[in-house]
């Protein structure tokens, strides 16, 4: 079977499974947000709902036409009151990677917001798709999208650019509401996002428009200036090079700002190509569960992509050339550095999570890892399993996940619950029905090392070993923090290898990192360098 | 209908998209005809997507009527952006996340409510049945919403890594290691 025969049968399955509930869904429609007030009033404002998305030329001669049409047919001293509340003065996008524009009056009030692209709508969604702003002032509703941008990681880096562009017929007002308007978002991101940058300009909607916007239908006129000036800058504008736009479009904010800064004239692969790039490299491309991050570095010598990869077993940076996407420095093949040697990624390249709840990791010993034959096991008897080994019972438990999943050919279930402030996750063998893994994350009880009352029985150990030693106020050392890490394994030196002890702070407190293998089993701990405590530890076998 | 949707040209395609783009517009200025198009055109993507999320055919049903009533309202706020199936979908997307919210969970996942999804349809083939049933229960969260959304909804790859906020290697690595798992349990490889 091909693949598209494949996608036809499953497109065909989902059609017949579909319930068919349109008398139900119309039954349930009544107005419409934003629309109903105007279409009462005003004959032509569906009219203006659907003037295309692009702002500028063709759209404000076709405005006044519409508006002197309606003096014309008699709306009488409406039309003025109109033509001031409804009709364009300015454009003014805001353009990180979603892009946003928004219309505003002779008032400085917002006629319409538009999302020009689904990153942008998904930011728009909690203010009912931007009509929650119609008729509010521009500021307040550039500083509303400016803090839904924050509040979805838009302006994590610390390089993030924002691009503020006001196009207008009049300069001087467009210069003004400019000015306004940076001051204002200024302000707000000094508090929320300090490392952004906020680029502005002007656009004259005067100006001839530009024959590229017309091949991105999701670009907002300012996205489409400041690519232009990149395109002037590296010379493809003379050329007509619809290509080249369409490779500079695709680039965020941030990247194309960079390139303007530094005289760059070659186009950089973008942010999706360098993580394609990564995950290639390091061989994690069929991973569920491994994500990245990637921050744009073109102003550097030399311009690179600064990626972090996530994976289940640790974090790890690459740099990625900028132009040819070389993979620059970072592990090749991390799942053959896991199979071979202890995780040990360069703490120099590792960007610690800062931010963690008290946790209490615990990787369980999966017995006869070999037994991968025989019947599988139902996700009832997978569920028992976790539960005897986290000695609960179903009624103690909430918030059930259980998903099966198959790693490497062998089918294993994911189970998630929680117990009163402790979040378990087990990974059952499907066959054996062996712990294959087993961690405890404790909320809140950010001090508390062990379990929080309600595991009686669990795997999860005290965690005070080694607190007989702490002094309250002084570093335990490494060689406290290593015996602490043994005794906890039940193991001596003597049976260990590759033994690694590192001194390290989290958040501004002391820490051990303990790594050790006994035969096939690596052992990673992490002990509290003040009172010894065993703060997480995990045990995995190869 | 939308089984087609794999094996489109381009050409198709555009036409599609515009198709859709004028109906949600028309959507938009109170045409309830061609909003009950839009809903025949749409709805299946809708369900897929909010299923794949859910884990559960009365939540899915649910959340693709309130995705279908928030379009209406919505719509005429709604400026062609490229893709309007996206939109569709970024919609029932936020409302599906918004419901495992409000419910405190995460995923309810159990074998009735998978065994329940096709019983009440009575022109599915015992196959197709099945078929559902082992994309459902077989794939992984990621898969499983990758898979349906090319299939069911005729998203594009790169769409797709848009909507569920994925690199694009890692959509094209797992639907094509979603279609392999698949494969390999339609032919009786259930367990490699």
């Amino acid at each position: 079977m091909t693949d598209q025969e494949l996608d036809r049968r499953l497109a065909q399955a989902v059609s017949h499974t579909a319930p068919n509930d349109l008398d139900t869904i119309l039954s349930r429609c009544g107005a419409q947000n934003g629309s109903v007030m105007e279409m009462k009033e005003l004959d032509n404002q569906n009219i203006i709902e659907m003037q295309p998305v692009k702002p500028g030329r063709k759209l404000r001669p076709w405005l006044a036409a519409a508006c002197a049409a309606l003096v014309l047919l008699g709306a009488g001293g409406g039309g003025l009151v109109y033509q001031q509340s409804y009709a364009v003065a300015s454009v003014v996008s805001l353009d990180i990677n979603p892009s946003i524009e928004l219309k505003v009056n002779r008032g400085e009030r917002v006629i319409s917001c538009t999302a020009l692209n689904t990153e942008a709508a998904a930011v728009l969604f909690d203010m009912n798709g931007g009509a929650d702003l119609k008729g509010t002032k521009v500021d307040v509703a550039v500083n509303a999208i400016v803090g839904a941008l924050v509040r979805e990681g838009y302006m994590d880096s610390i390089s993030s650019a924002i691009l503020i562009s006001v196009e207008d017929k009049d300069q001087e007002r467009a210069a003004r509401l400019q000015a306004e308007l940076v001051a204002s978002v200024d302000g707000v991101l000094k508090t929320q996002a300090p490392g952004t940058s906020v680029l502005s300009q002007v656009l004259d909607a005067n100006a001839p428009a530009t024959e590229y916007m017309a091949f991105d239908s999701g670009l907002s006129a300012g996205k489409a200036a400041l690519v232009r000036k990149v395109m002037e800058m590296n010379g493809t504008i003379a050329t007509n090079s619809t290509t080249a736009f369409d490779q500079l479009a695709a680039l965020s904010v941030e990247e194309l700002n960079d390139l303007l800064e530094t005289g760059e004239t070659r186009i950089p692969i973008g942010k999706s190509a360098a993580a394609m790039a990564v995950e290639t490299y390091a061989g994690t491309s069929a991973l569920n569960s491994t994500t990245t991050d990637v921050d744009p570095e073109l102003d550097e010598n030399p311009p690179h992509y600064e990626v972090e990869l996530k994976t289940a077993w640790g974090e790890f940076d690459y740099m990625v050339d900028a132009f040819t996407g070389e993979v620059l420095s970072g592990p090749k093949d991390v799942l053959n550095i896991r199979a071979d040697t202890p995780v040990t990624p360069d703490p120099a390249l590792t960007t610690p999570d800062t931010t963690p709840p008290a946790e209490n990791n615990v990787w369980q010993n999966p017995g006869n890892a070999d037994v991968v034959s025989g019947t599988a096991i139902d996700q009832e008897t997978a569920k028992k399993a976790a539960l005897d080994h986290a000695g609960l019972t179903e009624s103690q438990v909430t918030n059930w996940k259980i998903e099966r999943d198959w790693d490497d050919s062998r089918l294993e279930y994911e189970i998630e619950f929680w117990c009163g402030t402790a979040e378990y996750d087990y990974t059952i063998d499907g066959y054996s029905c062996a712990v294959l893994k087993h961690e405890v994350d404790h909320h809140q009880e950010h001090d508390a090392p062990h379990h929080g009352g309600t595991g009686a029985g669990t795997a999860t150990p005290s965690g005070d070993i080694g607190a007989g030693t702490a002094t309250p106020s002084g570093d335990i050392g490494a060689a406290a923090a290593k015996a602490a890490a043994l005794a906890h394994a039940g193991v001596t030196e003597s049976q260990t290898s590759k033994m690694k002890v590192e001194q390290d702070w989290d958040d501004g407190r002391l820490e051990y990192e303990v790594e050790f293998d006994v035969g096939r089993t690596e052992y990673e701990y992490t002990i509290d360098g003040v009172t010894g405590a065993i703060l997480e530890y995990e045990q995995d076998i190869d | 209908m939308l089984a087609a949707l794999s094996v489109q040209t381009t050409e198709e395609e555009a036409r599609r998209r515009g198709e859709l783009e004028q109906l949600l517009l028309r959507t938009g200025q109170g045409d309830r005809e061609a909003f009950a198009r839009l809903y025949g055109l749409t709805r299946d993507g809708v369900y897929a997507l909010a299923l794949s999320l859910l884990h559960d055919a009365h939540e899915a049903q649910d959340i693709a009527q309130d995705t279908f009533v928030k379009v209406w309202e919505s719509a005429p706020a709604y400026r062609p952006q490229g893709s309007p199936m996206a939109w569709l979908l970024t919609v029932a997307r936020n409302l599906a996340r918004t419901r495992l919210r409000q419910g405190g969970r995460q995923v309810g996942l159990d074998e009735e409510a998978w065994n329940a999804i096709p019983a009440a349809a009575p022109d599915v083939s015992p196959e197709d049945r099945q078929l559902l049933q082992e994309a459902l229960a077989r794939l992984s969260p990621e898969e499983r919403q990758i898979v349906l959304l090319h299939a069911a909804a005729g998203l594009k790859h790169r769409e797709t890594a848009q909507l569920l906020e994925l690199p694009l290697s890692t959509v094209l690595s797992k639907y094509h290691r979603g279609l392999k798992k698949l494969k390999a349990l339609m032919k009786g490889e259930d367990h490699p």
